[in-house]
């Protein structure tokens, strides 16, 4: 059965190592994604040396770039796409930052616990309906998309496709980098990874966790110019369900900010969300937690706490 | 009096090991909020502080404590400032200038060194200090042919960790560089905010010019150093992006003048400028209140303020309140705006010194050339 590792960040802690072997993943070449990394994406000799395995380099960064060189059609019809999901995103983040601001206030408030509770639901849920709206949104931009440049239709994709999963063939684990999520997730649904990636052992950190979830929201509580909210980038491949991944959260979110914290948790609710820093495993067989160190959730009255293995 | 000289003192005029004690445990200067006290232990026949900010020109005397060698002076400073000072030290007829030596914080600069009083609130940025977990750019260094200065620069650049030959690259272009990266820290500042994703790897051409009076104070030779000499030969060795709102040029003090003039002549190259303390000399009617250094740096500044031509972009500056300069630099900003440029104004606590410019370093540069934190996961 397939095994899904999720790490924090390789740096300072380097524990992809460790999580291979204690996880005890079959012999073998590792089969590598690292296109978060764009141009570098084949400057994975650091990652050879901590697992000391052969790997195979799958370059869907190099490929997508070879493919937008082939096709014109599907280069202008990508751009336009990204265009699209830009603006929604720019729209998506106006409303949001409004009704953040007000479901934090209402958190924020004192008074009669009957009186406030119910405004605190209400502010909640019309965030959680804008979140709704717009992962419908973003969706539907990807299926008109994916409509005419699909891997089972597009010959070009189709053949890297078939390639990738001929790699694939040699290996029962797939390691997943850090690196620009966006890169990353847009490449893995290009060549159809979700399918080809679903039966095997995935070790993913940073970017790559978040490209396994269901749902990948974007985060940095403290930049160094202005304020932004966590907002939802759009769906991941949805190998890990019912999770909401933070990694580097320590440096990311400001989690002293109990009100931050706490609209975090019941804004993604049902699906938990979970901090990812450097030094923290998170193991999962057959969709049951099985190991975990160093990680927490984020509990509903915004305090961080330890996630155990049942 | 300071609260811990009045104890020293309660007892009337301390013994030498009492003294000794009180200097052993206490940090100096002596700051009570926004109450700053100076201290020297010696024989003298009078002694001054020295600090060389506007509005505070004049040598402060200290005054000789009963009974002992301990001189002391005391001045106002409001929270969050940061200055830089020495001693004058008057004895037998003659003066001499030293760092406070009970105070180990210095601050560098290319004339030497200056004792540095914190006030109350200021903390050294820390990510103006080394991180060991971020990586290390590396320092490379060649030299420019210049057609118009007639010789061969040597120039130094940075390049981001992990550069690769086959990415194409923001440049930023630094007067004074070497000056930066020695006496603010640039290197460990560029190393610091990669690692922390708030700026893109950045390639970094750290010039110097020998003669930086003359040339940077509006001289068209510089202007044309930077365009038809530098960029195109580092366009040739490195891979930069080619798109100019990639490219930056930086400048404090007469290197301010410098970039400002570069990008004026060349606004087709840069729209990204960072501009620190700028000496941005230049009067209404008559001539400027300043020295004659500054002529050419005035005959460009009116020129400007007249005719800004096509710059535009963003432009990030800074300045202290505590220089003389802060007129100037605030006169500026509405000039920019007219023109429609982006302004970013900073005023700080400190005055004209490459530890003001040091600690400005990260929200000028993240502002101009915001990095790739909100979509990089590391």
């Amino acid at each position: 059965m397939p095994q899904r590792i999720l790490l924090g960040p390789q740096r300072p802690i380097t524990n992809l190592g460790a999580a291979i072997v204690d996880a005890a993943l079959p012999d073998g070449p590792l089969a590598v994604i690292s296109a978060g990394w764009q141009e570098a994406e084949s400057d994975i000799d650091d990652i050879k040396a901590v697992v000391q395995r052969p790997l195979v380099d799958l370059r869907i960064y190099q490929r997508a770039e070879e493919v937008f060189t082939a096709s014109p059609e599907l280069l202008v019809a990508y751009r336009a796409r990204q265009d699209k999901l830009k603006a929604l995103q720019r729209l998506y983040r106006l409303r949001l930052r409004r009704l953040l601001n007000a479901a934090r206030q209402m958190l924020r408030a004192r008074g009669e616990a009957s009186v406030i509770e119910a405004e605190q639901r209400h502010a909640i849920a019309q965030l959680r309906a804008l979140d709704r709206h717009h992962m419908r949104r973003v969706g539907s931009v990807h299926e008109e998309f994916d409509a005419v440049f699909d891997v089972a239709t597009h010959a070009l994709l189709a053949r890297h496709n078939a390639e990738i999963s001929a790699l694939l063939d040699g290996s029962e684990t797939v390691l997943l980098t850090g690196g620009n999520v966006a890169v990353l997730i847009n490449r893995l649904r290009l060549f159809g990874l979700g399918a080809l990636l679903a039966g095997k052992n995935l070790v993913a950190w940073s970017a790559g966790v978040m490209a396994m979830s269901e749902r990948i929201v974007l985060f940095h509580d403290n930049p160094p110019q202005g304020r932004r909210n966590p907002e939802l980038f759009g769906p991941g491949l949805a190998l890990i369900r019912g999770q909401v991944l933070f990694p580097n959260a320590r440096t990311r979110l400001r989690t002293s900010d109990r009100v931050r914290m706490q609209l975090l948790c019941r804004r993604f609710a049902p699906a938990v969300c979970v901090t990812l820093d450097s030094g923290s495993v998170l193991r999962f067989v057959d969709d049951g937690l099985a190991a975990t160190d160093s990680v927490r959730r984020i509990s509903d009255d915004g305090r961080l706490r330890k996630v155990k293995a049942r | 009096m300071n609260a811990a000289l009045r104890k020293l003192f309660r007892k009337g005029s301390p013994g030498k090991a009492e003294i000794d004690a009180f200097i052993a445990g206490a940090e100096f200067p002596l700051v009570d909020g926004s109450e700053v006290t100076f201290v020297y232990r010696g024989a003298a026949d009078a002694v001054y502080l020295r600090c060389w900010i506007s509005g505070f020109d004049a040598a402060q005397p200290f005054q000789l404590l009963n009974g002992t060698e301990l001189w002391v002076s005391t001045i106002e400073l409001p929270a969050g400032s940061r200055i830089e000072y020495k001693f004058e030290i008057e004895a037998g007829g003659n003066r001499h200038l030293i760092v406070d030596p009970l105070n180990d914080v210095l601050a560098h600069d290319p004339f030497g060194a200056n004792s540095v009083c914190q006030g109350s609130g200021y903390e050294r940025p820390v990510w103006t200090l080394h991180d060991p977990e971020a990586r290390s750019g590396s320092i490379d260094s060649f030299n420019v042919e210049s057609a118009a200065f007639r010789e061969s620069r040597e120039t130094n650049v940075y390049l981001p960790a992990r550069f690769r030959r086959k990415r194409r690259y923001p440049l930023l272009v630094v007067h004074d560089g070497h000056d930066y990266v020695r006496y603010a820290d640039l290197k460990i500042v560029l190393d610091n905010l990669i690692h922390y994703l708030e700026i893109p790897q950045l390639i970094v051409a750290l010039t110097q010019s020998p003669d930086r009076l003359k040339e940077y104070a509006g001289d068209e030779r510089h202007a044309s150093f930077i365009a038809h000499d530098l960029l195109p030969q580092l366009a040739e060795k490195y891979p930069l992006l080619d798109d100019v709102s990639a490219r930056g040029i930086v400048g404090a003090s007469f290197g301010g003048v410098a970039a400002l003039h570069a990008a004026w002549r060349h606004p087709e190259l840069f729209r990204r400028l960072l501009l620190q303390s700028g000496s941005f000399a230049f009067s209404d009617l008559g001539r400027h209140r300043r020295t004659a250094v500054f002529d050419p740096v005035a005959r460009f500044m009116n020129a400007f303020r007249e005719d800004a031509g096509e710059l535009a972009g963003k432009i990030y500056m800074s300045c202290g309140v505590y220089e003389s300069l802060i007129y100037e630099n605030r006169s500026l900003v509405p000039r920019l705006q007219t023109q429609g440029i982006d302004v970013r104004f900073e005023e700080v606590r400190d005055a004209h010194n490459w530890e003001n410019w040091r600690d400005r370093l990260r929200s000028g540069l993240s502002w101009l050339f915001p990095g790739p934190l909100w979509m990089v996961y590391e």
